[in-house]
Parts: structure tokens; sequence; C-alpha cells
């Protein structure tokens, strides 16, 4: 009785273990089967399509998985049951230092890439490039420019705190003539913390500084804390909260919070270009651009742009030629292009791209980038941890009126001196 | 091979998928659980991610955490409220649907039929209806003005979030509790009711002598369900409050509805601290064995057997 029961379970186990090997046979032999995993869900439907395309051009098939929509649900954590699990994806997403670091082991050098050579912008750490900048975006405060000029506002003055305060004092006292509800349609809700605590965040960190310029973002991890920025800073954070609506504010959510603004209930948005899809969903037709962020009281003239994201090729995959040749084939050829730019609405982070973007706050991006007043993205020099579950309930609280200015100020100095 | 062999083999023949499952499943990575949360697994590629035994570390930051403490707190506070409401609500419900009620099997069904909606689908709708159907409600009627003041939302103060909670748990679950609660009373022999009514007694009387001794051994299933079911609670907590919104507790900004669950998920993924959550979950499941064999002991003592 004994060994009838020990062989039934030993065939059991075989035949699960047959099953498992079938599906991962096939690739190997002629066309490889690669797994793509990203992090964008608004990109899904169209990555599918280009993938389709790729596969009847080279006969390789990519598999695309899509993760990711709120604070709560990541790829972070796809990925680490992937691991676990031995079945990580081919190529997956990578958003800076701290994602490089949980990964180091498997991530492949891909200096020696063609598509090197045509952006500036690659994920790269002690002269070796790893990432493959996935597109190019940036925030700013977007502004329904019809509104402000019937309020009599030039954009092209919103620079500093004191150009703001007074701007939105002013559209504040027009409220019922301009139709709107609120001056700034802004979020910081439980599930908006990517709102304040990673973009708003930013604005303490590179605001002013030269590109690239990490003096702010070593010193506060160190636990040093410029007194004088970070007030200014909260100065700027107590204004967008002033004037934001207090249902989004306190309990909206992305639909909330872009649909105030797409709908010309609000003259201001804090987001980056990657709600152009959304706007245009909401059928939004009035001109709009970025204006520079006003956390400071000198002049800053520039809005926050960089590549967020990266593509990696995971080194322990069996089809890392593939891997390498999607890659390549995004960025040079047609089809791929197409996807980036036509498909995907993404700014492309390549020199020979020569295609542009239809959204008019990817434009504005484009525009600002060109000129090269651009300022650049610190938050991923800090965790997830730090900024989800220490700084995110701290925005929350002011946002809610549970605590003031002077004691945001003191937590926020308290959570960056717990940091060294 | 003679008949008892062959009843045998049948016997594990059919309990061989079930136990291959439930081993794979359940008792293998509740053991390697366990081990980890001794551990600094990670489950990431690392530059210096070898697994390494570090003892009790683990369990030792859980309980120096606030976030930890404050969960505790909160769900035991929400467990209770909880299992109160529910069982409260279950319990007239399967009254009214038991009494000579015209269409009971249409209202059976209607209080059933929340149990059968995903929670996150559920914490979904609610969020919508707090946030955006109640304020609404406020603009249309003049005498309800209040309800769309931003101050009053339901989901932006703790209290009242751990309020909106209860409501969704108890919307969700009291449906079910109700079908056993209704087994239960539709048990007990109709002959005790018609000796009362001879002796005189009134329905008040005849609910609390016979109904409810009658139906304890439903009220240890009830009970137990329900208080596993809140202390557990994920999947509403996630889609409706998502933690939110924020506390202090001990000086330190958190997450003020972050119930238990979500905390140790909180730990093991945005904090990528694998091993400290699994520490955490350990400490949970033992917490939880012990309150729920309590509970069982006591509602056992006030069962009757006829």
């Amino acid at each position: 009785m004994k060994k009838l029961f020990a062989l039934l379970m030993v065939m059991t186990a075989l035949t699960s273990l047959v099953f498992a090997g079938g599906n991962n046979e096939a690739g190997t032999s002629k066309g490889a089967t690669i797994t793509l995993m990203q992090n964008k869900p608004e990109i899904d439907g169209a990555l599918k399509d280009y993938a389709k395309i790729w596969n009847e051009k080279t006969g390789n098939t990519a598999v695309v998985k899509s993760v990711g929509g709120s604070s709560s649900i990541t790829l972070g954590q796809q990925l680490k049951a992937d691991y676990a699990a031995g079945d990580m994806p081919d190529i997956f997403i990578i958003a800076g230092i701290e994602d490089y670091k949980e990964w180091e082991g498997i991530i492949l050098d891909l200096s020696n890439e063609k598509w090197v050579k045509e952006t500036s912008v690659a994920f790269t750490k002690d002269g070796k490039v790893y990432g493959f900048p996935v597109a190019v975006e940036g925030w700013g405060m977007a502004y329904n420019a019809d509104m402000l000029s019937k309020a009599g506002i030039d954009p092209a003055s919103l620079d500093n705190y004191e150009a703001y305060r007074s701007a939105f004092e002013k559209l504040d006292s027009m409220k019922d003539k301009l139709g709107i509800d609120s001056v700034v349609s802004m979020a910081a809700g439980p599930e908006m913390g990517w709102v304040t605590a990673h973009h708003n965040f930013n604005s303490l960190l590179s605001n002013g500084l030269p590109y690239g310029d990490m003096s702010v973002v070593n010193q506060l991890l160190k636990g040093q804390v410029d007194m004088k920025r970070l007030n200014e800073y909260a100065d700027w954070v107590e204004l967008l909260f002033k004037y934001a609506d207090k249902a989004i504010l306190t309990t909206g959510n992305y639909d909330a919070q872009v649909g105030a603004f797409a709908t010309q209930k609000a003259a201001f948005l804090h987001q980056g270009n990657w709600v152009d899809p959304n706007i245009k969903a909401a059928n939004a037709t009035f001109k709009m651009a970025f204006a520079p962020h006003g956390s400071m009281h000198t002049a800053t003239d520039g809005i926050f742009v960089a590549a967020p994201s990266f593509y990696v090729i995971n080194s322990e995959s069996k089809n890392i030629e593939a891997a390498k040749q999607f890659l390549n084939d995004m960025v040079f050829t047609q089809e791929g292009q197409d996807f980036m730019v036509n498909k995907a609405g993404m700014i492309p982070a390549y020199s020979n791209v020569k295609l542009n973007p239809a959204g008019q706050l990817s434009k504005s991006v484009q525009q600002w980038a060109a000129e090269g007043k651009v300022y650049s993205w610190n938050q991923y020099n800090f965790t997830g941890d730090f900024r989800d579950l220490t700084l995110a309930p701290i925005y929350n609280q002011f946002a809610n009126g549970s605590i003031d200015k002077a004691k945001f100020i003191e937590l926020m100095k308290k959570a960056f001196e717990g940091l060294k | 091979m003679n008949k008892q062999r062959k009843t045998n083999l049948i016997f594990w023949l059919f309990l061989a998928p079930v136990l291959f499952t439930f081993i794979m499943v359940i008792v293998i990575p509740f053991f390697m659980g366990i081990f980890y949360s001794f551990t600094n697994w990670s489950s990431s590629a690392r530059a210096d991610s070898t697994l390494q035994f570090v003892g009790l570390a683990n369990f030792k930051n859980s309980f120096q955490d606030p976030s930890f403490i404050y969960s505790f707190i909160i769900t035991s506070l929400y467990t209770v409220l909880n299992v109160l409401f529910i069982n409260a609500v279950a319990l007239i419900l399967a009254l009214v649907v038991t009494s000579r009620l015209k269409l009971k099997n249409i209202y059976r069904v209607g209080f059933f039929i929340p149990n059968l909606i995903g929670g996150l689908v559920l914490g979904y709708i609610w969020q919508f209806i707090f946030n955006n159907a109640i304020p609404a409600l406020g603009n249309i009627i003049p005498v309800l003005d209040f309800l769309s003041n931003p101050d009053n939302l339901v989901l932006s103060k703790v209290g009242s979030s751990v309020t909106a909670l209860v409501i969704v748990g108890t919307w969700q679950y009291a449906g079910y509790i109700m079908m056993i609660y209704v087994a239960a009373i539709e048990g007990v022999p109709e002959s005790l009711f018609e000796a009362a009514t001879i002796d005189g007694a009134n329905e008040f009387q005849k609910f609390k002598n016979i109904t409810v001794p009658m139906v304890a051994q439903a009220f240890t299933i009830t009970m137990f369900l329900t208080l596993v079911q809140s202390f557990k609670q994920f999947d509403v907590n996630v889609s409706l409050t998502a933690g939110g919104p924020s506390a202090i507790f001990r000086g330190t900004p958190l997450f003020g509805t972050e119930l238990l669950s979500l905390n140790i998920y909180n730990t093991a993924f945005v904090k990528n601290m694998l091993a400290e959550g699994q520490a955490r979950a350990v400490v949970f499941f033992v917490v939880l064995v012990v309150i729920s064999v309590i509970q069982v002991s006591i509602n056992k003592k006030k069962e009757v057997e006829l």
C-alpha cells in the first residue's frame, strides 16, 4: 500500500514536470520567445500590437506583460514574486539607482549596443551602459493657456513663488467668471503619494540646480537639511494645497485629478506629459503647456525632464540576442519608431528618431528640452520605502489640515535626519 | 487484491490531487515562510544577496516599528467592531427571512449576493459611493448640505474611514453569515415554540430562551468566521482606503487605516524587506491562532445538546 502511494505521488509530480517543460521548449531552436515586463498599462495595447508586427518580421515572439497603475500595485512586487519563482522576464524595467541595486546581479551590460550612440539619457553606472531609456518625460505646472490669457496672466512670468502666489490669488478671485472650482488640481490622497512624495518632492531636490547636480540629494541623504530651501519649499506646498479642491486633494484619485483639469474646472494641473492620452480622451481642446515650478523665491526657469524608466536585459536569460534585437529594432526600424512616437505617444529618447508626438503637453516638454531649460529627476535616489511610507503620510497630514506648515517642516526635517 | 485493499487504493487515488496541491501550496510554503523569517531573504539579485541567518532580528525590528504596533491596535479595533456589526446585522436579517414574510427566498438571495462580489471590486464601488455619490447627494438635497463639504468626506478622516471599512465589511459578509443563522434557526424544532406558546411566552421570551440557546452552535461558527475574516482583511482595505488617510502615532506619521495584512504586504513589497514581512506574518499567524482557540473554547461551553 505504501509503495503504491509513493508511486502515485512520483507519477503526479512527474506529470506536472512534463507539462511545465512543454511550454518552454518551443523557444530556442527557431524563433526565440522573450518576455518583456513593463509598467505602463496605458501603452499595453500599442506594445502588444508592435510585438505582433515584430514577430511577423523576425520570427521571434515577444510576450508583453504590463503591471502597474497605482502606488500599491507595482512592477517591483511582481518582479520579486517572479524572481522567487525562477520565472524572471528577459526584459524588465528599472526606474533608477535604487531599482538597479535591487537587481544588480542579473542586469546585463549593454555598452556595446547600437542604440547607445543615439541617446544621451541611458542609464549608466561606473561608465557602463545598463538601461535602455523607454522615453523622455517631464512635468511642471500644466496650465490652461486660454484661461490664463482671459485672466490676464502671462505664463512666462510664472517662475517663482511670488509670481505663482499672486496668479493663484487673482484666479481664485475670478473663479465664478472663469467657471472653475479651484485654481490648481492637486492630489495628496493615500493612493496619490507618487504625486506628492515623488514628483512634488523633486522640487526640493533639483529645482534651480544645474542638470545632474546631486548636492542637495547627497546632503539630505546624510541627514543635513538646508533649512532655507526647505522653508521655501514648504511655502510652495502650502500654496498648492491652499488653492486646490479639497475633495480631490484629500481623497481624489488620478482620474479625478486629471479630470478636473481636462473639463476646465481647474486652471493648473500638477502632473506630467503622460496625461496627454487622458486629456485627449476627455475631448479637451483648449491650449495648454507647462510652466516651471515655483518652489523657490528666486526664479527657476525650467521644468523637470528625464528618462524615468529603462529597459534592462536579464543576464540569466536564454534569449539575450533576441532581447537585444528587440530593443535595437524599436529604435532603428520604422515600425519601432512608429510604435514609440505615434502609437504610444511617447517623446523619443533617440536622436535618430525624427517623429514628434501629437500631445500638447508632450510638445511642451520637447520645447523646454530643446531650449535646454531642464532640471533633473532626483527623487529616485531615495528608496521607495522612504518616499511611499515615510514622506507620503506627512504630505497627506498637511493636505488634510491635521498639521500646520511649521509641523510639516519639522516632520520633514526629522524624516531626513532619520536617513543617515 | 482483497476488497479492503481496493477501497484503500480508491481512497488514496481520490485524495492524491488535493493532497498534492495542499502540500505544494500550503504546507511547504508555510514552513519555508517560517524558515525565511529567521534570515535576510530578499528575493532580489542584490550584490550582497547571500542568504544568512539573522536570528530574531526581524522580529525585534518589527516590534520596534511604530507602524506595526499601530496596525495591531487598529486591526483589533476593526475586528471587534466588525464582528459585532456583522453578527448583529446577520442575526436580524436571519430572523426577518425566517419569519412569515412574503418573497423571503428573494430576500435571502438579495442579502447573499454582495458576498459573491470580489472584495477589490466592492472596495472601488464603495470608494466611489463615499467620495462621489454621498457628496453629490449633499448637492441635490439642501437639508443634507453638510455632506458636500469636503471636510466631511468619509474617507478623509481615520475614524470615519474605519467606520467605512466596517460598513463595507458588513455589507459584504452579513449575507453569508445570515445563511448560517437561517440554517440553524430552521433546525430548531417547532414543538419547542408550540410548547412555549401554550405556556404563554411572548415573542421576546421565545427568542431569548429558545432560539438563542438552540443556535449557540451556529454562534461558534459565525464568530470564528467573522473573527478570522476581519483579522485577515486585505482586499477591501487596499481598494477602499489604500491605508489612508494618514495619522500620527508616537510622533511618526504613518498610514491610519493600514490593517495588519496590508502592513505585512507593505513591509515586504514597498520596504523591500521580504524576510521581515514574513516574520510579521508569523507573529500574525500565532496571534490569530491563539485568539481563535480562545474564542472557540468559550463559545463551545455555551452550546446545548438536545
